[in-house]
């Protein structure tokens, strides 16, 4: 009797034993599974976000100084930039100081140029102000150098472009500007 | 059954038992071994599948920068071919100016300067610029398969085709595939 009950208790034994073995690579395999998922998902994660935004950035950098080359070819006034603005960046339009005679066009806050022009132009039936005489167009934003830009215009009331190109002008001579300060934009960073 | 066969699949059962259970062990060893050594392959292809990708887009990005800055030049300066392979010269030479740009669109991405430090300690920078100079063509890079011409002639710059850059789409290039899932083999 005794044996008996042995041999059953043994027989279960091996049975169970059986299922473990079984059991046994799939274990392994959930678990090797499990941190390979991990690993490669948050990789896969961090660098497909370094992809997509430096690939965005570039695309943004692109029309920017994709801008600033025909500028320097083919404007003569500020409103032959904001012809070309448009042409780049639809919903974005530049902003200029007659102060100045400046157009600062800002595709994002890292990406802008700055051209500089000669002269003021009044329309003579309109009033309209405008620049004309392009001298230069200053790109220290697009090689990473946004400190080293030129003065910058503070005068509000050409926050849009049209305000100053549309919209008669006041009488009186535009407001001397103040001197901008040289303000000091982002440090390089270090390596 | 009488007991002799109880007996007989007592003994067998402890065979089996000894059996089954050292057959567990070497398993043990063998499975552990086996996924160890499959996840570490298959993670470090992954993993130098997606370095090996955002590095190329750094190279790609200083290419494509340098481009730009050669471009600008060549319709600001002086239209010679000297002053072209001064430029060129120049803008290639100035290992921190590059740096300086690429580090500062990767800034307007928003990736942390932590991340390009690492990425630029394993791929430095671009080893390629001008890629080709023969009879008064030369070809500059502009990316990964970007390339730009400026053609001169007695000295003069002629012309310039710099439409690849213009038109670069940098998402065309640079995409990477997600994990494939694991083998136990």
């Amino acid at each position: 009797m005794n044996v008996k009950n042995i041999s059953i208790a043994l027989t279960v034994l091996v049975i169970a034993l059986l299922a473990t073995l079984l059991m046994q690579k799939g274990s392994y395999v959930s678990q090797a599974t499990e941190h390979y998922t991990k690993t490669t998902t948050n990789s896969y994660k961090g660098a497909s976000k370094i992809i997509e935004y430096v690939n965005n950035s570039i695309d943004v950098n692109k029309g920017v100084w994709s801008l600033a080359c025909e500028v320097i070819q083919n404007v003569k006034t500020s409103q032959d930039q904001a012809r070309l603005e448009s042409k780049y960046f639809p919903s974005t339009k530049g902003s200029m100081s007659i102060a100045n005679m400046t157009r600062r066009f800002e595709a994002t806050g890292a990406y802008y140029i700055v051209s500089k022009f000669s002269k003021v132009e009044v329309d003579k039936k309109t009033e309209v102000k405008s620049l004309a005489g392009l001298v230069s167009v200053n790109v220290n934003a697009l090689v990473g150098n946004p400190g080293e830009e030129i003065a910058e215009e503070e005068e509000g009331e050409e926050g849009a472009e049209e305000a100053v190109e549309e919209a008669p002008a006041p009488k009186k001579a535009a407001k001397p500007a103040k001197a901008a300060k040289g303000k000091k934009g982002k440090k390089g960073k270090k390596r | 059954m009488d007991k002799k066969k109880f007996k007989i699949l007592m003994i067998v059962d402890i065979v089996l038992i000894i059996g089954i259970f050292s057959l567990m062990m070497v398993l043990k060893g063998q499975y552990n071994d086996q996924a160890q050594k499959t996840v570490k392959e298959q993670v470090d292809a992954y993993l130098e599948l997606s370095n090996g990708a955002v590095q190329d887009q750094w190279k790609a990005v200083d290419q494509y920068g340098m481009a730009w800055r050669l471009v600008y030049a060549s319709l600001t300066s002086a239209k010679t071919e000297a002053a072209f392979d001064a430029a060129v010269k120049a803008i290639e030479g100035d290992r921190d100016a590059r740096f300086k740009q690429l580090s500062y669109m990767y800034e307007a991405a928003g990736i942390p300067p932590q991340a390009q430090n690492s990425i630029y300690e394993k791929a430095g920078l671009a080893d390629k610029f001008l890629l080709k100079n023969e009879g008064g063509v030369k070809e500059v890079a502009c990316g990964k398969n970007c390339v730009i011409s400026f053609t001169f002639a007695k000295g003069k710059l002629k012309s310039s085709d710099y439409s690849a850059l213009a038109n670069y789409n940098m998402a065309d290039h640079f995409k990477l595939e997600a994990p494939a899932a694991y083998h136990f083999e």
